[in-house]
């Protein structure tokens, strides 16, 4: 039960800061806003990492250089899902972006990409996405 | 439209390539450190990008409201939430919550239109869609119990 809210509450803070990083891209320019948003936050979590568990970080020199690089990415999801929501409304773009999100997954495991288990696309798989695919197609006809 | 739509499916892919990453990144170091590393990183490449593409016009925020700093924390929230739900529920579940909560906050946040969303009403036709988008996701996500041993799924940031 109290996982379920964890989730829940996970869930709902990303739909919120997207449809919060569109407002204020409007207001301040959507890169600024992605610099803005981001730095906060890494702010906040760098002060929780000090105070649980100050030092350890010589623990990111076993990580491989290129997962190093995976937050960079962080800058154009932003832009991504901000242009979507002032374009598509909300629903509409979480919903592409999940179908699209599921599908590369699928995509990395199916050709066992950065170091991830090989694994062929399995029918649930295809069926999930394929329901999302109707899905869209309902909300969007 | 077509532009929103190649917005989101462009966004979408990245964000499984980032958790992927991260995840690498949470095998060896803490969620809040992976966080926080993650986190400033985007904040510096949207930084360069934005002067890259808007020179010193990157600086001037036109109207900067004070709440708009507040709008980073909620990152916060989405780890907490992640970390302590995939550890209480474990990681199929977990994320398939994750995901049909952001899901049902949305259709709410278009039938309200708050923070300057437009509205969009609440239809039967829209709540269908967004229920079979969620069977959707269960079915990607639960339908294959075989899998003994789920992959570490990932304390994304997203």
């Amino acid at each position: 039960m109290l996982g379920s809210l964890f989730a829940l509450l996970c869930g709902a803070c990303l739909m919120l800061q997207n449809v919060a990083n569109a407002q204020i891209s409007r207001d301040i320019g959507t890169w600024q806003a992605a610099a803005l948003t981001q730095l906060v936050g890494c702010l906040v979590a760098l002060a929780i990492a000090i105070s649980l568990r100050p030092g350890g970080w010589q623990s990111f020199k076993q990580v491989k250089p290129l997962y190093l690089t995976g937050g960079a990415l962080g800058a154009v999801i932003v832009f991504g899902c901000v242009t979507a929501i002032q374009q598509i409304g909300v629903t509409m773009s979480v919903a592409v972006l999940l179908i699209a999100q599921l599908s590369t997954t699928v995509l990395v495991d199916l050709n066992g990409w950065f170091g991830v288990a090989k694994e062929a696309i399995r029918l649930p798989q295809f069926a999930g996405i394929g329901l999302m695919i109707a899905g869209v197609l309902i909300l969007q006809s | 439209m077509v532009s929103g739509l190649l917005a989101a499916i462009m966004a979408g892919s990245l964000v499984a390539v980032q958790n992927i990453f991260s995840s690498k990144v949470n095998e060896h170091v803490n969620s809040w450190a992976t966080t926080a590393w993650v986190l400033g990183l985007g904040a510096v490449a949207s930084l360069a990008i934005g002067l890259f593409v808007e020179g010193a016009q990157m600086f001037t925020l036109r109207s900067m409201q004070p709440w708009y700093w507040g709008s980073g924390i909620l990152g916060i929230g989405v780890t907490i939430g992640m970390v302590q739900g995939i550890k209480r529920l474990g990681p199929t579940f977990a994320v398939s919550l994750v995901l049909a909560s952001q899901l049902a906050f949305a259709v709410l946040w278009d039938a309200t239109g708050w923070l300057g969303v437009t509205q969009t009403p609440l239809s039967l036709k829209r709540l269908l869609g967004v229920l079979v988008i969620v069977a959707g996701v269960l079915v990607f996500k639960l339908g294959d119990r075989q899998k003994a041993a789920p992959a570490p799924e990932p304390a994304g940031v997203r």
